[in-house]
């Protein structure tokens, strides 16, 4: 019985830290991509190493929690659910990294009046990540709460599809003196910065189905 | 030769642990929240304890319906329902020793021209409608208690997991201990009258003729389990409904309380004590029970759920078993009368039911080589558990040391 009450435990501190990972993750990458807009190349660096090691941690934690479930028969009936909203999660940490990775590779050419847009629509896409966390730790708690908490996932995805076509239209219709292919790499990064609210909500989709399940 | 009488009861007994035991373990094992081996040697261990200790009761009320007075009638009936059971169970269908048994007996009350108590067996059959009812009744409230402390509480569901894993296992040895105490009936009630032996000190304690003789079937009942139950406990976890890890816990405990109640002497008689009218002992269908018990969550939960197909084809079941069994023993009493020149029985002058029985004085002989075997087979089955659980343990240890070398190569 001692076995079950310590792998319970080192399973729910891990579920937990890997919450906490993708927490901080999300939190990073704001602060990555506000230091990029204001130039301060060496900050986007270290923030840049930091998310590649919450990315690395989280892989690891994912396999643990999946490993332990299977080898003590954990949750035998949600395990496969558990873990594809795990793998969900762990999609948009990669995202992040891939995201902050690829700004630093291709080091786009953001001109200075869209910087208040992209700060909006990073703000707004990574909140939907962000909410979505207390409805995951809440599946796991209180199941009853999960839907309420979705919403504002649901609620910040719309509003980051609104602020991307904003800014799309605004680097297409109204920025003249740039050229097609400027246009096309902006396109390219407000698009990967979109990605992380719409991997929120294909997890929160999974999660919400999740919830009714358990409570049924 | 009195032995080889035995074989059938025995035989018996290994069909209701490859069948019946699926009603205990069935929701846990088919839930996937204990592995069947764990479950397996649990129940077996628990099975026999209820046997030896509690397994009195519900024997004499199964004397009442037809005081079986030739050990060759025995054989023959604990055979009839035997092959009842066994081909019931290869169609993997939930059906009950108990109603086999009780048609068995039923036909050989025909046989022999005695007359069925009707009291008797309306007292059976009544059970066998009240069972499930009460299990429903049972596990229907405690299902939502269940879930009111885990809203409430708000417990990890993990750690919630956990607790009723453990729960299961509690649970499961005691519907497993009910079992023994209230099923031994239909696989050695019929013997009893007929097999009389000298009592057994094992230092510790002394069983009884009877007890020696359950502790016999107790272990038939195990090597069933051990051996055959696995695909009547997935029939019954994953099929009828989806169960939820309470729910499955629920189950078990509703239907171990409703098969404890009709074979506990104590509980009866402070019943008595109390004014009140006394339980009666009957070795009550396992397999209704359960239906019941899942039957009474679905319905609460709305019954969408529910395998109404498999259901209909347990009902069916539980017609054919005691007309096929009794039909069987018939036929069988027929032959092994008249072709082997076996006594099978004979009329029990009226009113003397239960009381005309053939008791003959203990043999000295058998008595000593049921001795032998008993300690013989108790010891085989300490080893034998003690080889799974060292199996068991090195199958940890295997997965561990993998685990240590995946994340090693991870490194």
């Amino acid at each position: 019985m001692a076995v079950f009450t310590r792998a319970t435990k080192n399973l729910i501190l891990k579920i937990d830290e890997f919450f906490d990972n993708i927490e901080l993750g999300l939190l990073v990458f704001r602060e990555g991509i506000k230091s990029y807009l204001e130039k301060d190349i060496e900050a986007f660096q270290r923030h840049i190493q930091k998310i590649e090691g919450l990315e690395s941690n989280a892989d690891k934690l994912q396999r643990a929690i999946e490993n332990e479930m299977i080898t003590h028969s954990i949750l035998p009936q949600h395990r496969e659910e558990v873990s594809k909203l795990l793998d969900q999660l762990d999609e948009i940490i990669d995202s992040l990294k891939s995201s902050l990775n690829e700004i630093n590779t291709e080091l786009p050419d953001i001109p200075s009046e869209l910087n208040k847009d992209f700060i909006s629509l990073t703000e707004v896409s990574a909140n939907a990540a962000e909410e979505l966390i207390p409805a995951a730790r809440a599946y796991f708690k209180a199941p009853y709460t999960v839907r309420e908490k979705l919403l504002k996932v649901f609620y910040f995805e719309s509003e980051t599809d609104k602020i991307s076509l904003y800014i799309k239209r605004r680097i297409f219709q109204e920025m003249k003196d740039i050229d097609l292919a400027h246009k096309a790499h902006l396109r390219y990064i407000v698009h990967h910065i979109e990605t992380i609210s719409d991997l929120a909500q294909k997890a929160a989709d999974l999660l919400a189905g999740m919830a009714i399940k358990i409570v049924m | 030769m009195i032995l080889f009488f035995l074989t059938s009861g025995l035989f018996l007994g290994w069909s209701l642990g490859a069948n019946d035991a699926s009603n205990v373990f069935g929701s846990a094992v088919g839930s996937r929240m204990i592995s069947f081996r764990k479950a397996a040697i649990i129940a077996s261990v628990a099975v026999i304890l209820g046997a030896v200790i509690q397994g009195a009761g519900a024997a004499q009320t199964l004397g009442k319906l037809g005081a079986v007075n030739a050990i060759g009638g025995s054989f023959t009936l604990a055979l009839a329902a035997a092959v009842t059971i066994y081909v019931m169970t290869k169609f993997s269908l939930p059906v009950s020793t108990t109603q086999a048994i009780v048609g068995a007996i039923i036909g050989w009350n025909l046989f022999t021209g005695n007359k069925t108590d009707a009291g008797t067996l309306s007292k059976i059959v009544t059970t066998w409608i009240s069972g499930p009812i009460l299990g429903a009744a049972i596990a229907v409230p405690l299902y939502i208690l269940i879930n009111r402390i885990k809203k409430v509480s708000k417990i990890h569901l993990i750690s919630f997991e956990s607790y009723i894993r453990t729960g299961l296992i509690i649970v499961g040895a005691f519907g497993a201990y009910s079992l023994g105490a209230n099923n031994i009936a239909n696989v050695m009630g019929v013997f009893v009258p007929a097999f009389q032996l000298q009592p057994l000190n094992l230092g510790l304690f002394t069983l009884s003729s009877s007890q020696q003789l359950f502790l016999l079937g107790g272990m038939a009942i195990a090597v069933g389990i051990l051996t055959y139950s696995k695909k009547v406990m997935e029939t019954v976890g994953a099929n009828i409904v989806e169960l939820s890890s309470e729910a499955a816990m629920v189950v078990v405990l509703a239907q171990s309380i409703v098969l404890f109640i009709f074979s506990s002497s104590a509980l009866s008689n402070l019943l008595i004590k109390i004014g009140l009218p006394p339980i009666p002992m009957v070795p009550v269908s396992s397999s209704q029970v359960i239906v019941g018990c899942i039957m009474g969550i679905g319905l609460y939960k709305g019954a969408n759920n529910i395998n109404f197909k498999l259901l209909g084809e347990i009902t069916l079941g539980w017609i054919t078993t005691p007309v096929m069994s009794g039909l069987l023993a018939f036929f069988s009493l027929f032959f092994i009368k008249n072709i082997f020149g076996i006594d099978v029985g004979h009329k029990v002058a009226e009113g003397s039911i239960g009381n005309d029985l053939v008791i003959s004085a203990p043999d000295a002989s058998m008595s000593g080589i049921m001795k032998y075997l008993l300690i013989g087979i108790i010891i085989s089955g300490i080893l034998v558990i003690i080889y799974f659980l060292l199996l068991e343990r090195k199958k940890t240890r295997e997965l561990k040391l993998s685990e240590e070398k995946f994340w090693k190569n991870i490194k």
